[in-house]
């Protein structure tokens, strides 16, 4: 593994500060930096836990059709056209026609002869096998739907769906969620089935998401409506026998105690994609129609702004509002110098390099350099300042290695410049230069001696200077920075590191301006001075633990 | 931050427009092909322009863009099929920034732009890859595939996963340039070929 570098999204969290980085559960708190959101109102990073999802629309991943929402739910969220799904591997079906009559070849028929049925190319299932052919190559979803519909759960969906249809028209609209809510899929018809499951059933109401002081409010503002609805009784009674198969009845335990090849019974994978529970029995899946897919937009959790809103066309990778952070925050890469003069050592007698070869090679009690280098995303210069968050003597690492003498020193120490250092602005002109050559001289004299690029420059100041400014061009600053491993440590060099930044905002954010006044506190001596912080996680890659150690472990 | 990837001057042919052919690749039917300029073909690498659809003229077989690599023992052959009696090759469309990885053969009939795909593949005849999709190493496309825009697929068959993030675009752009300008040649290299 290469040295890596998470961003920190805070929503998980109740500080501020993220969980110490060798806990198991903090990788749920770090994200790459292309997968973060940013929100401008906000002034805070978001992520794909903590965004609000909205459908924009939707659309076949076969045949890329637009469906309008209006179709989506009569078509009950598959393909209406001609996109089959092989129930046994999954692959898209196609549409094939019998076999001509050896007799006629004379008689081209173009699209070919009836009965046809549909075919996977990849693992040859065909839906002769279970019985289904079509007179005609046109309209098979129509026929697959209407097989689909008269399943018993079905009908019964549709029953449960008429009974409760004048209910809810009648009950007041819930409206949009509250602005603080994290569930997004409140609507009426969620809220009251999930009332209605609390009430029916002990215990379930402590568990479901409405428990929040928002849905507790909503739930017991509603609760007078739905003791007035009348009762329902099933058309079809769960566990009659005409009705098991695959529900886990007496049907089932007499199908698996004759059973006799394991290929007979389908995978939870192959039934998984049914709407309706199916047969356990592979020779009884049925081609199904592709499930839709859909754009989504995504909104900020507590403002509602928009972060992503792709444009309609489905097949455009464009959108029309794109917040991410990567436009945001400076962009951080780390690298350990030491691995590309591994790498240039390994290179000179004619071998080609391997990077499984160089996966860890900090040993234990040794002090490693490392560079970090940002690149600065923003149109104007910025100052940056890290710091590093003392890891804890921690639980985990003594768990692990053992011995009660490494409580109490951190494994490793981490040494990083202190003062603040420039990030040049980003400027539209450094992405056309496509000659490297050009990179070097822009501002190659601040601590002289740009040199070649690669791992000959690397080295070379590796040794006369570790920590600090290393470089800087264009909007790239390299920094320098230390590790010093202790000899007992072991396990993974990874630490959290907070970067701050601080920026002119006046003309790169123009639509922040409305907002500077709720903002005041973080606008230091110049009015236009903004400073913004957060977190990263730094994996630098495994400790090799000493030779002694390794054999004490060899003996276990 | 990456460092270089070199190679043997001599190996590869650098045209005008900025396209590294390695002379250990197999480019038949060269006439038929088109490099859009700083693509890489590797070597071992296999490009079937002879396999043309039948007629006069000229015909484009393979076109690819700009910033594409085809890794090393690719094999990239235009997608064929018996249409009302008749055989015939159907041309190979491939975008810009579109990275094949090593030992994958590719009888694709479209690939949009900023696509990824992995070592070991193998895409089917007359699949259509969408911009920004990419496809994990080891992953079996079935012909007629259809994979949309901004998808994941991996598997045999080669079966959606997951959405990709909304930068994909400029992540896949960044690193196919990133590609390019570190694959140079060596420069500790004892002997400079003469230039053809």
């Amino acid at each position: 593994m290469p040295p890596s570098i998470e961003f920190y999204c805070p929503c998980l969290a109740s500080t501020p500060h993220p969980p110490p980085p060798h806990l198991a559960s903090s990788s749920y708190s770090f994200h790459p930096l292309h997968n973060l959101f940013f929100c401008e109102e906000c002034d805070a990073i978001r992520c794909n836990r903590c965004v609000m999802v909205e459908v924009s629309g939707y659309y076949c991943p076969n045949c890329l059709f637009e469906v309008p929402s209006a179709s989506v739910r009569a078509e009950k969220n598959r393909c209406a056209r001609n996109c089959f799904m092989c129930p046994n591997c999954r692959n898209t079906l196609t549409v094939v026609p019998s076999d001509p009559p050896d007799t006629g070849a004379a008689i081209v028929n173009t699209v070919g002869e009836p009965p046809f049925f549909l075919y996977c190319n990849h693992c040859r299932w065909d839906s002769a096998e279970v019985g289904i052919t079509f007179e005609k190559p046109t309209g098979l979803a129509a026929q697959l739907q209407k097989y689909e519909d008269s399943a018993p759960e079905s009908l019964e969906f549709e029953r449960l769906k008429e009974h409760y249809e004048p209910h809810l028209r009648a009950s007041p609209s819930t409206g949009p969620a509250a602005p603080h809510s994290h569930h997004t899929h409140t609507n009426p018809i969620t809220a009251a089935a999930s009332s209605a499951l609390a009430r029916d059933i002990p215990g379930v109401g402590k568990y479901t998401p409405h428990s929040s002081s928002v849905g507790r409010n909503r739930s017991s503002r509603n609760k007078g409506n739905y003791n007035e609805v009348p009762d329902y009784r099933a058309r079809v009674e769960i566990g009659s026998s005409n009705f098991t198969m695959g529900g886990g009845g007496e049907t089932d335990v007499d199908l698996m105690k004759h059973l006799e090849d394991m290929s007979e019974i389908a995978t939870l994978e192959q039934r998984w994609e049914n709407s309706w529970m199916t047969s356990l029995q592979t020779g009884d899946l049925k081609p199904l129609r592709i499930p839709l897919h859909s754009k989504k937009s995504k909104r900020c959790p507590s403002c509602r702004h928009i972060l992503i809103k792709p444009e309609q066309k489905a097949q455009s990778v464009r959108y029309k509002i794109k917040l991410v952070a990567a436009n945001y925050l400076p962009a951080i890469t780390v690298s350990l110098p030491h691995l590309y003069a591994v790498l240039a050592a390994m290179r000179k007698p004619g071998k080609t390099p391997q990077l499984s070869d160089i996966e860890s090679t900090m040993h234990a009690g040794k002090t490693y350099s490392f560079q970090l280098s940002f690149t600065n995303p923003l149109y104007d210069p910025i100052q940056v300042r890290l710091h590093v968050q003392r890891s804890l003597p921690s639980s985990s690492m003594a768990e692990d290695g053992g011995g009660p003498s490494e409580k109490r020193r951190p494994p490793f120490s981490v040494t990083l410049p202190s003062s603040a250092f420039p990030i040049a602005a980003y400027a539209e002109a450094w992405e056309y230069e496509d000659d490297e050559e050009m990179f070097g001289v822009e501002e190659d004299d601040f601590d002289g001696g740009g040199g070649g690029r690669g791992g000959g420059r690397e080295q070379g100041r590796g040794r006369t200077k570790t920590i600090g400014i290393l470089e800087r061009r264009a909007n790239v600053t390299v920094i320098g920075g230390e590790v010093a491993i202790s000899k007992e440590a072991r396990g993974n060099i990874k630490f959290n590191m907070l970067v701050s930044y601080t920026y002119r905002s006046d003309d790169s954010e123009p639509s922040e301006e409305q907002s500077t006044p709720s903002r005041a506190q973080v606008q230091n001596r110049e009015p236009e001075m903004k400073t913004f912080s957060f977190y990263t996680a730094i994996d630098l890659g495994t400790i090799i633990p000493r030779e002694e150690h390794k054999s004490d472990a060899m003996e276990y | 931050m990456q460092p270089p990837i070199y190679y043997s001057k001599a190996e590869y042919i650098e045209t005008d427009t900025g396209n590294k052919v390695s002379r250990r690749a197999t480019i038949a039917g060269p006439q038929n092909i088109i490099l859009g300029g700083k693509t890489i073909i590797s070597s071992g690498a296999i490009i079937r322009g002879d396999l043309r659809r039948t007629g006069p003229g000229h015909a484009v077989v393979i076109s690819l863009g700009r910033y594409c690599l085809v890794g090393e023992s690719c094999v990239m052959r235009p997608p064929y099929k018996t249409y009302r009696g008749n055989f015939n090759y159907y041309p190979m469309k491939i975008g810009d920034h579109v990275h094949i990885g090593a030992n994958t053969i590719v009888e694709a009939a479209q690939i949009g732009n900023h696509v990824e795909i992995g070592r070991n593949c193998v895409i089917g005849k007359f699949t259509i890859i969408k911009d920004c999709a990419k496809i994990a190493d080891n992953t079996f496309v079935p012909p007629n595939t259809v994979i949309p825009a901004l998808s994941l697929f991996a598997g045999s068959p080669g079966h959606f996963v997951e959405d990709l993030p909304e930068s994909t675009q400029e992540m896949v752009e960044a690193m196919a340039k990133q590609y390019y300008t570190r694959f140079q040649p060596d420069p500790n290299e004892p002997t400079p070929a003469p230039r053809r």
